[in-house]
C-alpha cells in the first residue's frame, strides 16, 4: 500500500505495553463507518473526540477546552485545545470537526451511525441530509475560526456533551483525508492520532495489531503504558490458557468457565450494560393484549435462577427497563439505583402469577393458551430460553411456549416485520441517558416491536425531549422516572437480566476503564507494573 | 491430449459460472440482510443498499458482479472489514490457509505413504496394527481434538511452541496447526496405501517381477508403489482443497487469520461478496485440482493418457 502519510515517529518510553484480548476482528479504524464496539474502543485509543469519559462514567473535556450553550439550548460553541495535535504536526482545527460530521451524514459515507447526528443529536439537518433532501454543507456545524466549532440543533438535547465521545463525532484531518482516498484508516500509514496511542500495525481485518504511546499527545504525562498489543481470540479456553500463560494481561470469558476461575483474585465482572427482555407482541395478540395475562407471565419469571444457574457470568437479575450504572443526573444519583425498584410489579410471585392467571382465564374465557417465542441462536439464549419456558409453563398450567431459535438477523427481521407472538431480545446503549432505553415504547418507535401506545407516556417522553422539561434537568428526571412507571406497570416488556462481562486482569494490571457505553474500554490510566 | 485439457478447462469456466449464480441466489434465499441492525432507520437502509448496489434487482447484481470479477474485483467487504475490497482481504489471508494446509498435506502425506507400505509390506505384524491403530486414531478423532490436545500440551505445558499464531514466527506458529489439520489425510493415506499396496504385491505382475529377480526397495518403489499411486492421488485430491482452504475450528484455536474463519463469519453477518468470492475461490481450487490430477493419471499411468486421446 502506498503511504499517504509520513511515517510517524513510535518511539517508545518507559511503561510496559498492555497485551489485551479481543474476540472479534475490528470492522473499521474509520470514526465515521464502525458501529461495533471493538472498534469504537481502538479508534479511541488513538483519536480523542471534544469530550471523553471519566472512569465513572460521566463526561469531561478531551479537545474541547471551552463550552458555551446558548439559552435557548439550541447553539453550543466549542473551543478546541491549542496543543492538540496530528501526529503528522497538523493543528487539529475546528474545520477537522466541521468535516468529519459531515461525512457521518454523507449518504456516501453511509455511515450506520449516522443516527448519532440526527435522532440522538439533533444536529440541525442532519436527518434531511441522511434522506438525500440536502447537501452536506447545510448540517449545522460550522468553524467560526480555527479552533472554534459552532454546532446548531434542531432542539434542545440536554445529554448532547455525552454523545461527543461518541467515535462518529472525532474529527478527520480533511487534507490527509483526501490524500489517502479509498485506502482511508485501512492502516498505520492510513490514520492519524490525535489521542493516546498511535496505530503502528494493522491491516484490515488483522488478528493482532498494535499501538504505541503518542509521545506528542497533549496529555501524554497520563498515559503510562508503552502501547496496546492487542490479539483476536475466538476461542475462550484458548484465552483463559493465553492468559495463564502471561501472553495476554486482561481477557473475557464465557459464562461456562466463570465456575473455574471465580474464586481468582483477578477475576472482575463488569457490567456491559446490555438489557435482556422479553417482548410480548401486544397489539396483534388479542391475547397478550390483556394485562392481567402479561403481569401473570412477568410474576411467573424467576430471574435470580436465570443469572444464577443459566448465564453465570456476573450478569444480575433485572426488575427494571433501564440498566443500573448507566445514566446519573446532575447530583450524580444513578437513574436505577437498584435493581429492585418495580420488583413488585414484576418479580417472581408465585400467587400473584396464578391470581393474575386465573383473571386473564376469566377475562379472555379460555383455560389453555399457547405461544411461540422467537429468539437467538446463540447457546447461552437458547439457555435461557429453556428456563424461561419451564418457568411459565410450571408456574401457569395450560400455558405452553413453543420456542423459534433463528439466526440473530432473522429475529430481528420478524420483529420489525411485527410478525411474532413473543420475543427475547437485548437492547444496548447507544448514551448515557435513560432516553436510551425509554424512547424505544413511544408509539411508532421503529424498536417498540410489540407496538404499544400509551397517549400519558407518549407525552411525558414528548416533553422530555422536545418540550418543556427538555432544558430542565429535575422535572425531566423525574418525568422520565414517571414514564418508567407507565411501562413497567403495563408490563411493555419483561426484563430479564442486565448482561456483564466476566473477565480477568492480571493483578499487576491496574486502571482499566469499564463502560457499559460507546467505549467499552479505556487505557488512558491503566498502569502495567 | 491439449484438445481434452482445453475442453476440460473451458467446462471448468461455465461451472464456475453457474456456481456464482446458484449462491447469488441461494443468499437471497438466507435470512436478513447485512444491514438490519434494530438501530437502523428506513432512511439509513436505504442508503446503505444505494451505496452498495443492493437496490438494484438480482440480474443485474449479478451481471455487474461477474463483469467486476473478470477484472479482479470482487467488491468489498460489508461488515467484517467495512470498505475494505475483498481481493485484499483474501490477499492477507489465503496465503496463510494456503501454507498451513500445505505443510498439513505434506507431512500427512508423506507419513501416512510410509505407514502403508511398512503395514503392507510388513502386514499381520505388530507393524501393521500399529499403523491400522494410528489410521483409527487418524481417522475418528477429529482435528480440533488434536489441536486442543497440542496446543495444551505443546504450547501451554511444555512451551516448545507458540499457542497463538503469530506472523513474526510464521514457520515455528504454524506447526501445531498443520500437525492437527494432517491428521486425518495421514490415517486416510496411510489405509489407503495399505490396502491398495497388498493388492499390488498379489498381483500377478509383481510376483512376475518377483521371478524376474526383483526384489526389496526396487520391486516396491518401481513397481508396487507406482500403481499404488492412483487412487492415492484420487483421495488426497478433496484432502488438498479442504486443507488449503482453511479450518475454521483450528483457526479459531490458533487465532490464525485464516480464510476458513472468515467465511463462516461472513456467513453468519450476511457479508455477501465474502460468501461469494469465498465460495468461488473454493470452487476454482476444487476444479482446478481435479483437472491436474486427471492430467496427472495420464503422467503416471501412460494407458489413460491413451484411452483418453482414443475417445476424442
Amino acid at each position: 500500500m502506498t503511504g499517504c502519510g509520513k511515517k510517524t515517529d513510535t518511539k517508545t518510553a518507559g511503561g510496559k505495553p498492555l497485551n489485551v484480548m479481543i474476540e472479534v476482528e475490528v470492522e473499521s479504524l474509520d470514526p465515521q463507518v464502525a458501529q461495533d464496539g471493538t472498534s469504537m474502543e481502538v479508534i479511541a485509543d488513538f483519536t480523542d473526540g471534544l469530550k471523553q469519559m471519566r472512569a465513572d462514567g460521566s463526561v469531561t473535556d478531551a479537545l474541547c477546552s471551552g463550552e458555551s450553550v446558548s439559552s435557548d439550548g439550541l447553539t453550543y460553541t466549542f473551543k478546541i485545545r491549542d496543543d492538540a495535535n496530528w501526529s503528522n504536526g497538523e493543528p487539529v482545527t475546528a474545520g477537522d470537526f466541521v468535516f468529519g460530521w459531515q461525512r457521518a451524514v454523507d449518504p456516501k459515507t453511509a455511515s450506520e451511525y449516522a443516527y448519532m447526528l440526527s435522532d440522538i443529536g439533533q444536529v440541525k439537518n442532519a436527518a434531511a441530509i441522511i434522506a438525500g433532501k440536502m447537501g452536506v454543507d447545510q448540517l449545522g456545524v460550522k468553524a467560526v475560526d480555527s479552533k472554534t466549532l459552532q454546532v446548531q440543533l434542531e432542539v434542545p438535547v440536554s445529554y448532547f456533551d455525552q454523545i461527543l465521545y461518541f467515535p462518529t463525532f472525532y474529527p478527520v484531518n480533511k487534507a490527509f483525508f483526501e490524500k489517502c482516498g479509498d485506502s482511508f484508516a485501512t492502516g498505520p500509514d492510513t490514520v492519524l492520532s490525535n489521542g493516546a496511542f498511535i496505530i503502528t500495525d494493522y491491516q484490515p481485518a488483522a488478528v493482532s495489531f498494535k499501538l504505541v504511546k503518542n509521545e506528542k499527545y497533549y496529555d501524554a504525562s497520563r498515559v503510562k503504558l508503552s502501547g496496546l498489543n492487542y490479539q483476536v481470540i475466538k476461542d475462550s479456553q484458548q484465552a483463559l490458557l493465553s492468559y495463564k500463560n502471561g501472553d495476554l494481561d486482561t481477557i473475557h470469558l464465557a459464562g461456562d468457565q466463570v465456575d473455574q476461575i471465580k474464586d481468582d483474585p483477578e477475576y472482575k465482572s463488569v457490567g456491559a450494560g446490555y438489557l435482556w427482555y422479553i417482548v410480548p407482541m401486544i397489539q396483534k395478540n388479542s391475547e397478550l393484549a390483556n394485562l392481567n395475562l402479561r403481569m401473570a407471565m412477568t410474576y411467573a419469571l424467576d430471574r435470580e435462577t436465570i443469572v444464577k444457574d443459566v448465564v453465570r457470568d456476573g450478569s444480575t437479575a433485572s426488575f427494571s427497563s433501564v440498566p443500573n450504572e448507566l445514566a446519573y443526573n446532575t447530583k450524580g444519583e444513578d437513574f436505577t439505583p437498584n435493581q429492585t425498584e418495580f420488583s413488585g410489579v414484576c418479580a417472581f410471585d408465585k400467587a400473584k402469577a396464578l391470581d393474575y392467571y386465573n383473571k386473564a382465564k376469566a377475562e379472555l374465557k379460555k383455560n389453555s393458551f399457547t405461544y411461540e417465542m422467537i429468539l437467538d441462536d446463540t447457546t447461552i439464549q437458547q439457555n435461557v430460553a429453556a428456563v424461561v419456558k419451564e418457568e411459565l409453563e410450571s408456574t401457569l398450567p395450560g400455558l405452553t411456549i413453543n420456542l423459534r431459535v433463528e439466526p440473530k438477523k432473522q429475529r430481528i427481521q420478524d420483529m420489525q416485520d411485527g410478525t411474532f407472538q413473543i420475543g427475547l431480545t437485548r437492547w444496548g446503549p447507544d448514551y448515557a441517558d435513560p432516553m436510551t432505553y425509554l424512547g424505544m415504547w413511544v408509539t411508532d418507535n421503529p424498536n417498540n416491536y410489540g407496538l404499544w401506545s400509551n397517549k400519558e407516556y407518549d407525552d411525558l417522553l414528548a416533553k422530555c425531549t422536545t418540550g418543556e422539561f427538555s432544558q430542565k434537568p429535575e422535572e425531566r428526571w423525574t418525568a422520565m422516572k414517571q414514564a418508567e412507571k407507565i411501562m413497567m406497570d403495563d408490563a411493555v416488556i419483561y426484563p430479564l437480566y442486565q448482561q456483564a462481562n466476566a473477565t480477568l486482569i492480571k493483578s499487576n494490571v491496574t486502571g482499566i476503564e469499564f463502560h457499559p457505553v460507546a467505549l467499552n474500554r479505556v487505557f488512558k490510566d491503566t498502569v502495567k507494573q | 491430449m491439449k484438445k481434452y485439457i482445453l475442453k476440460r478447462i473451458l467446462i471448468s469456466l461455465f461451472t464456475l459460472l453457474a456456481i456464482t449464480l446458484v449462491l447469488f441466489i441461494l443468499l437471497q434465499l438466507m435470512p436478513g440482510s447485512p444491514f438490519n441492525d434494530e438501530k437502523l432507520s428506513d432512511d439509513q437502509r436505504a442508503v446503505l443498499y444505494a451505496k452498495y448496489g443492493l437496490d438494484k434487482p438480482i440480474y443485474i447484481q449479478f451481471f455487474k458482479y461477474v463483469a467486476n470479477m473478470f477484472r479482479g474485483d470482487f467488491g468489498v467487504s460489508y461488515n467484517i472489514s467495512k470498505n475494505t475490497p475483498i481481493s485484499q482481504l483474501i490477499a492477507q489471508r489465503l496465503p496463510v490457509s494456503i501454507k498451513i494446509g500445505f505443510q498439513a498435506v505434506f507431512i500427512g502425506a508423506l507419513i501416512g505413504l510410509m505407514l502403508g507400505i511398512i503395514a503392507a509390506v510388513w502386514h499381520n505384524t505388530i507393524w501393521d496394527t500399529l499403523s491400522t491403530i494410528v489410521s483409527v486414531i487418524g481417522v475418528s478423532i477429529p482435528s480440533y481434538v488434536f489441536a486442543l490436545a497440542l496446543s495444551y500440551q505443546f504450547g501451554f505445558k511444555l512451551r516448545w511452541f507458540p499457542m497463538l499464531y503469530s506472523t513474526s514466527r510464521e514457520f515455528y506458529s504454524s506447526m501445531l496447526p498443520s500437525i492437527s489439520l494432517c491428521m486425518f489425510t495421514l490415517a486416510s493415506i496411510a489405509r489407503f496405501t495399505r490396502t491398495e499396496m497388498l493388492e499390488s504385491l498379489n498381483s500377478e505382475y509383481i510376483q512376475l517381477a518377483e521371478s524376474k529377480g526383483i526384489y526389496g526397495f526396487r520391486l516396491i518403489w518401481r513397481h508396487a508403489l507406482r500403481n499404488t499411486l492412483i487412487p492415492i492421488i484420487t483421495v488426497l485430491a478433496p484432502l488438498i482443497v479442504d486443507l488449503m482452504t482453511g479450518s475454521l475450528v483450528v483457526e479459531k484455536i490458533f487465532a490464525i487469520p485464516g480464510v476458513g474463519s472468515l467465511l463462516v463469519t461472513a456467513i453468519t453477518s450476511n457479508d455477501y461478496n465474502v460468501v461469494i468470492s469465498l465460495s468461488f475461490i473454493y470452487s476454482a481450487m476444487y476444479i482446478g485440482i481435479m483437472l491436474v490430477v486427471d492430467i496427472l493419471y495420464g503422467v503416471i499411468d501412460p494407458r489413460i493418457r491413451l484411452s483418453g486421446a482414443v475417445n476424442e
